[in-house]
């Protein structure tokens, strides 16, 4: 069986847009979830954009497949759980993606398509069985919490190197402490990202807002799989609502021999 | 161990989902052919896929439905083609194979043909027919038994061609239940429902959609049978009775369908101008447009639904997406937090309105509640005015599988 080969994404780093956030949400969390969390080696220097800009290099893959578990814990301590099957053929700013929620029942065959463009916002589609139909769908608030758990669209997206001033403020137990102030427009002033030395990983994110701490995200259980770093759980605390949200995935594959015709409009309403 | 081997690729290639549901309604105003307040329905639905080969799957979806209002007939006929004037008690929603090879995909059976882009009304979509028999402002979805055949030109151009021999019709309300208003004038006139005269022929649709940068957009053409009915009348004055029949008009239909992301909201629009040979048929072109919008755990949507009446016709008729235009419609969904959600929905026109409310709730993985209410006013001679007594409340529970 011959391995399709999309063109790949820059590796210099090339800017992506803040509309790939479906893509990122996605993709991320496959990579260890949210931006940047495998560093390499070689990028020595204390330079935080070098070592970011470097992150996106070796986080190259064709293809991806995962299927994600998310459970949601409020402060009353009650736990939904939701399931889904991602697939993503490209990479950054020119991927596709479909993902397939398998549980709970009453959203089984609900499902995502994202089509990402390296110049401009991704264009979206969900399929919702119960009205046999794709709706056109399209983000405009990046802070919505997705599918009602304690992450932001915004806390999904893999950032790009461009878009953020970064500062090294020193190092606490083997690990950088990077501050971070986005260069345009987010529901955050600032982050505080925590990067381990030994492996590159980013292991917690301290996300503020004008009011003080607003997010606290955490990385665990580290997998190196085709030579990517990859937290296999990730953990979100919204300070404000007491809420969290634990996101695992298993099953994840990079490289898998996907097809491009099966990441279409039609091919969403085919397969659900 | 063939057992086993064989279990293990079923359950690969076996997906299924369905629903056990019990809606409750409450009336508080009895209607002039209905004195009935309370109405139960119970719904059963099951639908199963199997994937033959990667090339091949097939489908099915079935339905069990009661209800305490005989709205539902009461034997153990399997209907197929949605034909029945009572919804049946059992019925085969869906059952169609998808061939796909390259950038063909083919469906055969009875299946969901859904066209259009906007969410507020949608004139494109003609091969959707409805079934409005117990809620004519909520109503579910019919299969088609039809052959679709979509060719996927490029990964942004596709061309849908649908060949529909068998005529599905919309289900209306039947004419001695709330949701059929007679006028005041003939009132204590009996009533006999003869039935409906279905069209024989076939229905012909082609849709050709396209991806562009920033936009999408369809353009549709149809050429069959209206899935709404006109209807006969004939009086007899000796019996003091009215004879009742539906039929089903010839249709063509031009439409466009459109969908633009941009930076505040989406925008969503659709089209279409309906002309009939058939005498005494409306022509007439429906519009929509409506723009959508997130913000934080809310989502908006608003839009103003028009018509452009060039011919008016039979008055007996009942043509529920006319009777929903010229309206402003709007809606707003909340998601409180993922097992919670709340929603309402309104359509205002010149003589009436309705406006919808509904709260949501999961517990554990498989219930969810809904609870609503229904508010409907206007005058007699709007369409939605008309329902000003069919304001109700009603809950939902639902168990998922």
């Amino acid at each position: 069986m011959s391995r399709l080969r999309l063109p790949s994404r820059s590796r210099d780093g090339t800017p992506t847009t803040a509309g790939l956030w479906m893509e990122r949400v996605f993709d991320m969390t496959a990579r260890g979830l949210a931006f940047l969390l495998i560093f390499a080696a070689a990028a020595r220097a204390q330079d935080p954009r070098q070592i970011i800009q470097e992150v996106q290099k070796r986080t190259y893959s064709d293809s991806q497949r995962y299927e994600g578990t998310l459970q949601v814990i409020g402060h009353e301590n009650r736990v939904a759980t939701k399931r889904w099957v991602f697939e993503r053929i490209g990479s950054f700013g020119a991927s596709k993606a479909i993902l397939r929620f398998t549980a709970p029942p009453e959203v089984k065959g609900v499902a995502l398509l994202i089509i990402n463009h390296p110049d401009k916002a991704s264009d979206q589609w969900m399929w919702r069985p119960e009205i046999g139909r794709e709706q056109r769908i399209a983000l405009q608030d990046r802070s919505t919490r997705f599918f009602g758990t304690d992450f932001s669209f915004e806390d999904l997206e893999e950032r790009d190197v461009d878009q953020f001033y970064y500062k090294l403020l020193g190092e606490e137990n083997g690990q950088w402490k990077i501050e971070s102030r986005p260069r345009k427009s987010s529901q955050y002033t600032y982050q505080y990202l925590w990067v381990k030395k030994d492996n590159y990983t980013i292991t917690k994110v301290e996300a503020y807002n004008k009011k003080g701490l607003a997010r606290v995200i955490e990385y665990r259980d580290f997998e190196l799989d085709h030579n990517i770093w990859t937290a296999r759980t990730t953990e979100v605390l919204d300070v404000a609502r007491k809420s969290r949200t634990i996101l695992k995935f298993d099953k994840l594959e990079y490289d898998v021999p996907l097809k491009s015709d099966d990441f279409t409009v039609d091919a969403l309403r085919r397969e659900s | 161990m063939i057992g086993a081997l064989l279990a293990l690729v079923l359950a690969q290639n076996f997906e299924q989902r369905g629903f056990i549901e019990n809606d409750t309604y409450v009336y508080p105003k009895s209607a002039p052919s209905d004195s009935g307040h309370l109405v139960d329905e119970l719904l059963i639905r099951y639908e199963a896929s199997y994937k033959i080969a990667p090339w091949l799957a097939i489908y099915g979806a079935f339905d069990a439905d009661a209800d305490s209002h005989r709205q539902v007939a009461r034997d153990w006929h399997l209907d197929w083609d949605g034909r029945e004037i009572q919804r049946p008690a059992f019925s085969a929603r869906r059952f169609s194979a998808i061939l796909h090879k390259g950038r063909v995909t083919a469906e055969i059976g009875r299946q969901f043909i859904r066209w259009g882009a906007a969410d507020i009304l949608n004139p494109t979509d003609v091969f959707a027919p409805k079934d409005y028999l117990s809620n004519v402002i909520a109503p579910d979805f019919l299969g088609v038994i039809a052959a679709r055949m979509t060719v996927e030109a490029t990964t942004n151009d596709s061309l849908d061609l649908v060949w529909q021999p068998w005529f599905t019709p919309s289900r209306t309300p039947l004419l001695d239940q709330r949701w059929t208003v007679i006028p005041e004038q003939a009132q204590g006139i009996g009533i006999e429902d003869l039935g409906a005269r279905y069209p024989g022929g076939s229905n012909f649709g082609a849709r050709w959609h396209h991806i562009g940068s920033g936009y999408e957009f369809s353009l549709s053409a149809f050429d069959g049978h209206n899935n709404l009915p006109l209807f006969s009348s004939a009086f007899n004055a000796a019996a003091d009775r009215v004879a009742i029949e539906r039929y089903y008009p010839e249709l063509r239909l031009v439409g466009a369908d459109a969908a633009i992301p941009l930076a505040w909201f989406t925008v969503k629009g659709e089209a279409a101008y309906f002309s009939s040979t058939t005498p005494d048929t409306d022509q007439y072109a429906l519009y929509v447009i409506q723009l959508e919008r997130q913000v934080k755990e809310w989502s908006f949507s608003g839009g103003y639904a028009g018509e452009v009446l060039t011919k008016a016709g039979n008055p007996l008729e009942f043509q529920p997406e006319e009777g929903f235009a010229r309206s402003l419609v709007g809606s707003a969904a909340w998601t409180i937090d993922p097992r919670r959600s709340l929603a309402i929905q309104a359509a205002v026109r010149g003589g009436g309105s309705f406006t919808r409310l509904e709260y949501s709730q999961t517990y554990g993985q498989h219930w969810r509640a809904t609870a609503g209410v229904a508010w409907i006013r206007g005058d007699m001679n709007d369409f939605i005015g008309e329902f000003r007594r069919n304001s109700y409340a009603s809950l939902a529970v639902r168990y998922s599988f």
